[in-house]
C-alpha cells in the first residue's frame, strides 16, 4: 500500500499495516526532519524493520541531497541477513508499483570469515586466523615483495578485484552475503574488499555494531561513510555494554609474556633490516617527522569519522622525538613492559584513575605522558615499515600500545584495577590489569556528532530516558509504543510464592534454600504438564542454573519433568548449545515437546528467537541482577552516581529488568503468535521493578497477577492457553489491531493512533 | 487333547494343583498340566492368554508359580519335588519368561487392533456397545465377524502404522525399591530394556557381546545399575566397568555431533556473533573457566548431570526418528556435513533462505490468497461424532449410474405395456386407498407405534 506520512508518500509492501507502525512512521519522520536522534521503542514482531526501511527509503528518494544512506547496524549475522530480505522485499515492491527499476544499492558487510571465498582461507574456523591469512595475502608490502619474487602466494580474488573491481561499480541492487559471493565467484573478486569498497558509494549498508563503535574497525571500515547518513542502531538495548567493550583491556601475565616475545622479534627485525635496508627505517623517520599531518587534514575537511583511540591534539604535533627512530622505539616499549610487570607483582587489589598511574609511571621509569599517547600510532607505522606480514601475531604488543595510548589521553571514565588472584580462588595467583572503560558516550560520541540523524530502536528500551543520559546525546524524540491487540495474546504472570507459601526469589539469602529450589521445581514440572510444545526457563547465572539443576536431579523434580517433555540444557560451550538448541527446536516440531533450560546474560537469551510452538512459555527464575561484587561494576556505579545522577539501585535495576524483558520478549515475535510470560520472582511484583519493564508488557500485568502462588498461576495459564488455541484470523484483527488503507484513513483511527506512542 | 506335532520344550514332574499331583508339559504354544498316571490335561492355557506370571518368595516353604490370565483367573503350581523343587521352579520361569514377551506382543497388537478399529469408526463403537456391553453376543463372536475384514483390508493401512517413540522418562520408570535387607530391587520390564537398547546402542551392543557369554542377563542388569555410566553424576572411578567403554562412546557420538555443527543457521551460536573482540580487549567477565581442571569435584559433577540430560534428551530424540530414515539418506547426510566447509558451502543456502523468509514473514500483513473456505464451526463435537446417524453403510451413487439407470427407466417406459388381464378388481383397490389414507384402518399413528414395540421387544426377548 502506499501511506501518505505527513506529505511523504511510502510505498509499504504489505496490503495492511499495524496502527503501531504507522505511528513509528510519524515519529521517524519527525525525528529525520529535525535532522537529530531519537530514541524508539517498539514490541518485537509488529514490523520495526520494515517500517524503518519503508520510511527511510521514501525519504531519501524525496530528499536525495538530505539523506544520502542509511546506515543499519544490528547485532547479530542473521539480524543482518533477515534487515537485508526485508530490504529486498521493499526493493521488489518498489518496482512492482513503479514499473521501473530503482538504482538503489544495498548491502550487507561482515567479517572476512562471512565473506571469503578463498579456498584455503574460508576454510579456517576462526574469524581471527581467517583475518590474519587473508592479511597475509594481500597486505601492501607483500604483494609488493611478490614483484620481486612471484612464487609467493597470492589470492587472485583479491588481485583481480584490485586490477579491475574499483572502476566498476557494483551495479545497483540488494546484495546480501551470500548474493556478495556468488558475485564475487562469478567475477573473480573478492567479495570482503569489494563490499568495503561498495560501501562508499552504496545506499543502504548493513553491518553490525562493531563496524561503526569499535575505535579500532570504525577506523579501517568506516571513517569516510558520508555526514548526511542516517544511522540505526537496532536491538540497541545493550549497547553501553557494547561502547565499553570496544574501549576497556585487560592485560595478563600471559599477555606481558606474548609481548615480551614481540617486543624481541620487533628488535631482530630492525637489526636485520639495518644491516640490509637502512633507508628504510630513515625513511620512515623523515615521516615520524612530518608527523601525521595527513590525518590531520582529512579530519578537518570533515571526510573522516573520529577515532576516539586517535585523539585530536596528537594529529598537531609530530611524534616526540624519544620514540622517533626504531631502536629508540623498542627501547621505550620494554621500559613500559617491565614496568607492567612489576606492576602485575602486587599482593592486594589496586584501584587508581589514570592520571595516577601516569604519575606513577613517570615516578618509577620515567615514561612521559607524551610519548605514551603515540604509542599506537608509532606501533602501526612501525609495523608496516618492517613488513611484517602476520599481524595476527602481534596482537599482545598491538593490545599493549593501545592501551599506552587510551591511558594517557583520557583522564576521566576510564579506571584501572589490578588484581592479583580471583576471588574464587585466592590461592591461585592470576594477575590481571583492568583498564576498563566506565563511559559509554565516549566510544559512541564521534557518531553523535557525525552523524546528523541517528535513531536508537529496539523491543525492549525501558526507561527510555535513560539511555540518553547514559550515552551523553540529546534527542529530539523518544517515544515508546504499544502493542495493539486483538486478542490478548501475551500473559504476563508474577509467580511469587509456592504453593506452601514460601516466598520465592533468587536473592542471595534465599539462593541454596532448598524450599525455594522445590518451589521452582514444582512451577516447571506444572508448567510442563499444561503447556503444549516448547518452554525457554532462564535462570540468572551458570552458576545458579547448575545447583538448581544439580538439586532438582536428585530430588527426582527432573525425571518427573521429563515424563512430559524432553529436557534440554545450555552450558557454555557455544558449540554444544547450538546443538541442544537444535534438538529441542526438533522435539517441538515433531510434536514431542521440549523445555530448555537457559542463562539470561547468555548468548541463546540474546541472539535466539522462539517463535510460534518453539516458545509457549518463558519462566524467568528469579531477577538476573548482574554480579555486584565485581570491582569493576563497582567502579562503573560510582561513575554513573558522580557523572550522570544515576543511582546505583536505579542502574542495577534497569539493567537486570532490561535483561528479563529480553528474556521473556523472546516468546512473542508477533500479532498471530502468543505465549507465557512468567516471572517467577517475587520482587518482579514491586513498583520499581513492574515500572522498568516495556510499556507492552507492563500494561497487561493486571493487580490479579501479581504474586500468585503456582497453583493459581497453573490455573491462569490454563484459561489462557485454552483461549490462544482457539483460530485467530485476519478479520479478527482488522480494524483493531490491523488497518487497511481505508480504515488508516478515518478520522477516528488517526486519533486513536497518536495514543500509541507514548512520548517521554 | 496333545497334538503330536506339538513340540515340548520342558517337562517338570512332581508338581502339585489343586493338592493333586501331576506333570507341567511346557510346549511350544501353551503350558498344560496334566494329573499324575492320566494321559490328559487338566490344565491348559495358551501362552497368548497369559498375563503374567508370578513367583512365591525364595524363602517361602512353598514353591509356587501362578499364571494370571489376561480374564483374571489365576493358577497355582506348586513345586513339590524336595530335592529340586526349586530349581524346577526356575527351570520353568525362565522358559516362561523368554515365551510370555513373544506372544504377549502378538495378543497386544490384536488388542491395540481392536482398540484401534474402535476409535476410529465411531459406527462401530456404538454397534459395539450396544452389543457387547450390553451382551447381546459375547465380544469372541463380535469380533469374530470383524477382524476377518480387518485383516485383509489395505495392508498399507498396516503398514503405516506409527512407530511409538520412547518416553523420556522411561529411566526415571525404574524406581528401585528396598528389599528390605540392605538391597536394592529394580523392576525391568521389556518395555524398558527395549527402550534402553533403542536409545543407547552401545548398550545394546555390549549386551549382545556379553550375554550370555560372560554374564547372565541378570548380572547385566546389576552391573549397568551399578555403573558410573548409569550414575551419571557420580565421578568416573574404578576402569573395570563394562560401561566405561559406552560412555565414551557417546562422548565420541556427541564429540561429532557437536563438529559437525547445525543446519539451521539461525540457531548456529558460533556464527551468531560477526565480530569478536580480540583477546584482551572487553570488560572481562569473570566466569567461571569451563576447563575441567579448575572445577570443583561438585561442580563437574553438576557439569556431568547437564551432558547427561542433553545427551539422554537427544538420544531419544534420535530413537524416536531414526525408523523412519532410510541409510542412503544418512550416508548423503553425513557426507555433506562432515566434509570440509567448501561443501556444506554449496549445500547451505537453500536452508538459509527458507529460514530467513520465514522468519521475515508477517502472514497477517498479506492478504490471504489462498482460496476461501467457509470453516466447519462445530458447538458439540461430540455431537457431531456421535450424533443420530443411520448405521448400514449408505451406497452412494456415480452420476454415471444415475444417467444408466434414468436410460433404462426411460426405455423400460417406453416399452410399457399395461398388463390389463391381471389387475387387481376395482374394489380391492378402492377399500386398500381407504386403508391406507389419513384416517384409514393402517394410518393410525398409536397402532403403528404399538406394532413397533411389541416388535422390538420380542427382538430383545429373543
Amino acid at each position: 500500500m502506499k501511506l501518505n506520512i505527513e506529505g511523504l508518500l511510502v510505498y509499504f509492501p504489505y496490503d495492511y499495516i499495524y496502527p503501531e507502525q504507522y505511528s513509528y512512521m510519524l515519529e521517524l519522520k519527525r525525528t529525520l526532519d529535525a535532522k537529530g536522534h531519537g530514541v524508539l521503542e517498539m514490541p518485537s514482531g509488529t514490523g520495526k524493520t520494515i517500517s524503518l526501511l519503508s520510511l527511510i527509503i521514501a525519504y531519501q528518494r524525496a530528499f536525495p541531497l538530505e539523506v544520502t544512506k542509511l546506515i543499519y547496524c544490528s547485532r547479530t549475522v542473521p539480524e543482518i541477513e533477515k534487515v537485508i530480505e526485508e530490504l529486498r522485499k521493499l526493493m521488489e515492491f518498489y518496482s512492482k508499483e513503479t514499473g521501473e527499476s530503482n538504482n538503489f544499492l544495498a548491502l550487507a558487510l561482515s567479517s572476512r570469515k562471512n565473506l571469503c571465498i578463498h579456498p584455503e582461507v574460508s576454510s579456517l574456523r576462526f574469524g581471527k586466523e581467517v583475518d590474519g591469512k587473508c592479511h597475509s595475502l594481500t597486505a601492501s608490502y607483500i604483494r609488493a615483495q611478490r614483484h620481486s619474487n612471484p612464487n609467493l602466494p597470492v589470492c587472485r580474488f583479491y588481485e583481480e578485484f584490485d586490477a579491475v573491481g574499483r572502476q566498476v561499480p557494483l551495479p545497483p541492487g540488494v546484495y546480501n552475503l551470500d548474493d556478495l559471493k556468488d558475485f564475487g565467484r562469478r567475477k573473480g573478486w573478492c567479495p570482503y574488499y569489494l563490499a568495503r569498497y561498495s560501501i562508499l558509494h552504496a545506499n543502504i549498508v548493513v553491518y553490525s555494531y562493531h563496524y561503526l563503535l569499535d575505535p579500532k574497525i570504525a577506523d579501517l571500515v568506516s571513517k569516510e561513510l558520508a555526514k548526511k547518513s542516517v544511522v540505526v542502531f537496532d536491538e540497541a538495548h545493550n549497547i553501553d555494554n557494547v561502547c565499553i567493550d570496544s574501549m576497556s583491556v585487560n592485560i595478563t601475565r600471559r599477555t606481558l609474556d606474548r609481548c615480551q616475545n614481540n617486543v624481541d622479534t620487533l628488535q631482530n627485525t630492525i637489526h636485520k633490516i639495518k644491516e640490509t635496508d637502512a633507508a628504510k627505517l630513515r625513511e620512515e623517520y623523515r615521516r615520524l617527522v612530518e608527523g601525521l599531518k595527513e590525518a590531520n587534514v582529512a579530519r578537518e575537511t570533515d571526510i573522516y569519522l573520529a577515532n576516539p583511540v586517535l585523539p585530536d591534539e596528537i594529529l598537531q604535533e609530530a611524534v616526540p622525538g624519544t620514540i622517533r627512530t626504531a631502536e629508540h622505539f623498542v627501547g621505550f616499549l620494554r621500559r613500559f613492559l617491565e614496568y607492567l610487570k612489576s606492576r602485575l607483582r602486587v599482593q592486594h587489589v589496586v584501584q587508581e584513575s589514570a592520571p595516577q598511574f601516569l604519575k606513577d609511571i613517570f615516578d618509577k621509569v620515567c615514561i612521559d605522558r607524551k610519548p605514551l599517547r603515540f604509542c599506537a600510532e608509532r606501533l602501526q607505522s612501525l609495523l608496516r615499515t618492517l613488513e611484517i606480514a602476520d599481524i595476527a601475531d602481534f596482537s599482545a604488543v598491538t593490545l599493549i600500545s593501545n592501551f599506552a595510548t587510551l591511558v594517557s589521553t583520557y583522564s576521566q571514565g576510564f579506571t584501572i584495577i589490578i588484581e592479583p588472584f580471583e576471588d574464587r580462588t585466592p590461592t591461585i595467583a592470576n594477575p590481571v590489569l583492568h583498564f576498563s572503560c566506565m563511559d559509554p558516550s565516549i566510544a559512541i560520541k564521534p557518531v553523535f556528532q557525525r552523524f546528523q540523524s541517528v535513531i536508537i530502536t529496539s523491543g525492549t528500551l525501558s526507561p527510555l530516558d535513560i539511555y540518553p543520559r547514559i550515552l551523553d546525546f540529546r534527542p529530539v524524540t523518544m517515544a515508546s509504543f504499544t502493542m495493539t491487540l486483538a486478542r490478548t495474546c501475551l500473559c504476563p504472570l508474577i509467580v511469587g510464592r509456592g504453593n506452601d507459601q514460601v516466598a520465592l526469589s533468587s536473592k542471595f539469602e534465599t539462593r541454596e534454600d532448598f524450599a525455594v529450589i522445590r518451589n521452582y521445581g514444582n512451577l516447571l514440572l506444572e508448567m510442563s504438564a499444561i503447556v503444549p510444545d516448547g518452554i525457554v526457563a532462564f535462570f540468572t547465572s551458570y552458576v545458579y542454573m547448575e545447583n538448581i539443576v544439580a538439586s532438582w536431579y536428585e530430588q527426582g523434580i527432573l525425571e518427573n519433568i521429563q515424563r512430559n517433555k524432553l529436557i534440554f540444557i545450555e552450558t557454555q560451550d557455544a558449540a554444544e548449545t547450538s546443538m541442544a538448541l537444535e534438538k529441542y527446536q526438533e522435539a517441538c516440531e515433531n510434536g514431542r515437546g521440549a523445555i530448555l533450560l537457559s542463562v539470561a546474560r547468555g548468548k541463546v537469551s540474546e541472539g535466539i528467537d522462539f517463535v510460534h510452538h518453539f516458545g509457549r512459555a518463558v519462566i524467568m527464575f528469579g531477577v538476573p541482577y548482574v554480579y555486584t561484587q565485581s570491582r569493576i561494576l563497582k567502579a562503573r556505579l560510582e561513575y554513573l552516581r558522580d557523572q550522570f545522577q544515576i543511582r546505583e539501585n536505579d542502574f542495577l535495576t534497569f539493567d537486570a529488568m532490561r535483561h528479563a524483558a529480553q528474556c521473556v520478549g523472546r516468546a512473542i515475535r508477533g500479532k498471530t503468535d502468543y505465549g507465557l510470560m512468567i516471572f517467577a520472582d517475587k520482587r518482579y511484583a514491586r513498583a520499581d521493578k513492574r515500572g522498568k519493564l516495556p510499556r507492552w508488557i507492563q500494561e497487561h500485568i493486571n493487580d490479579g497477577s501479581l504474586n500468585l502462588t503456582v497453583d493459581e498461576a497453573v490455573q491462569l495459564a490454563k484459561h489462557f492457553l485454552r483461549q490462544m488455541a482457539q483460530p485467530f484470523r485476519q478479520e479478527d484483527q482488522l480494524g483493531l489491531s490491523l488497518l487497511t488503507l481505508e480504515q488508516l484513513q478515518s478520522e477516528e483511527m488517526l486519533q486513536k493512533i497518536t495514543q500509541i506512542a507514548h512520548q517521554t | 487333547m496333545a497334538s503330536l506335532s506339538e513340540e515340548v520344550l520342558l517337562v517338570v514332574k512332581k508338581v502339585r494343583q489343586r493338592k493333586q499331583d501331576g506333570t507341567l508339559y511346557l510346549m511350544a504354544e501353551r503350558i498344560a498340566w496334566g494329573p499324575e498316571g492320566k494321559d490328559r490335561f487338566t490344565v491348559s492355557h495358551l501362552y497368548a492368554d497369559i498375563r503374567c506370571q508370578k513367583i512365591s518368595p525364595d524363602g517361602k516353604a512353598k514353591v509356587q508359580l501362578q499364571l494370571v490370565l489376561h480374564t483374571g483367573e489365576s493358577t497355582t503350581f506348586h513345586f513339590a519335588n524336595e530335592s529340586s523343587a526349586l530349581k524346577d521352579r526356575e527351570a520353568a520361569k525362565e522358559l516362561l519368561q523368554q515365551l510370555l514377551p513373544k506372544f504377549k506382543k502378538k495378543a497386544n497388537k490384536e488388542l491395540e487392533e481392536k482398540n484401534r478399529m474402535l476409535q476410529e469408526d465411531p459406527v462401530l463403537f456404538q454397534l459395539y456397545k450396544d452389543l457387547v456391553v450390553s451382551q447381546v453376543i459375547s465380544a469372541e463372536e463380535f469380533w469374530a465377524n470383524r477382524l476377518g475384514g480387518v485383516n485383509n483390508t489395505d495392508p498399507t493401512l498396516f503398514n503405516n502404522k506409527q512407530e511409538v517413540g520412547i518416553s523420556g522418562a522411561f529411566l526415571a520408570d525404574i524406581r528401585p525399591q528396598t528389599d528390605g535387607c540392605n538391597g536394592l530391587r529394580y523392576n525391568l520390564t521389556a518395555d524398558i530394556i527395549e527402550s534402553i537398547f533403542r536409545t543407547y546402542p552401545a548398550v545394546k551392543q555390549k549386551y549382545s557381546e556379553n550375554v550370555p557369554h560372560n554374564l547372565t542377563e541378570k548380572e547385566f542388569w546389576t552391573r549397568f545399575f551399578q555403573s558410573h555410566y548409569f550414575h551419571r553424576d557420580r565421578i568416573n572411578t574404578g576402569t573395570q566397568d563394562i560401561f566405561s567403554e559406552c560412555a565414551k562412546q557417546d562422548e565420541k557420538g556427541l564429540k561429532s555431533l557437536v563438529v559437525q555443527g547445525v543446519k539451521n543457521p539461525l540457531v548456529d551460536l558460533l556464527s551468531l556473533e560477526d565480530k569478536t573482540l580480540d583477546e584482551g580487549y572487553g570488560v572481562s567477565t569473570t566466569q567461571p573457566s569451563t576447563s575441567n581442571a579448575n572445577r570443583t569435584v561438585k561442580e563437574s559433577s553438576n557439569y556431568a548431570i547437564i551432558k547427561r540430560f542433553n545427551h539422554h534428551s537427544a538420544m531419544v530424540l534420535a530413537a524416536g526418528s531414526r525408523k523412519g530414515e532410510t541409510p542412503a539418506d544418512q550416508a548423503s547426510e553425513t557426507s555433506s556435513t562432515d566434509g570440509n566447509s567448501r561443501d556444506s558451502d554449496f549445500f547451505q543456502p537453500p536452508v538459509k533462505k527458507v529460514k530467513l523468509q520465514e522468519a521475515i514473514e508477517y502472514e497477517d500483513l498479506q492478504r490471504e490468497n489462498r482460496p476461501k473456505t467457509v470453516a466447519l464451526n462445530l458447538k458439540k463435537s461430540d455431537r457431531y461424532a456421535h450424533g443420530p446417524v443411520p448405521l448400514q453403510s449408505q451406497q452412494y451413487t456415480t452420476s454415471q449410474d444415475i444417467i444408466n439407470s434414468v436410460n433404462y427407466i426411460r426405455h423400460e417406459m417406453a416399452n410399457y405395456k399395461p398388463n390389463l388381464t391381471q389387475v387387481v378388481s376395482s374394489t380391492a383397490a378402492s377399500s386398500a386407498i381407504v386403508a391406507l389414507s389419513p384416517g384409514g384402518v393402517l394410518m393410525q399413528a398409536g397402532a403403528q407405534q404399538a406394532i413397533n414395540r411389541k416388535f422390538l421387544s420380542l427382538m430383545f426377548s429373543g
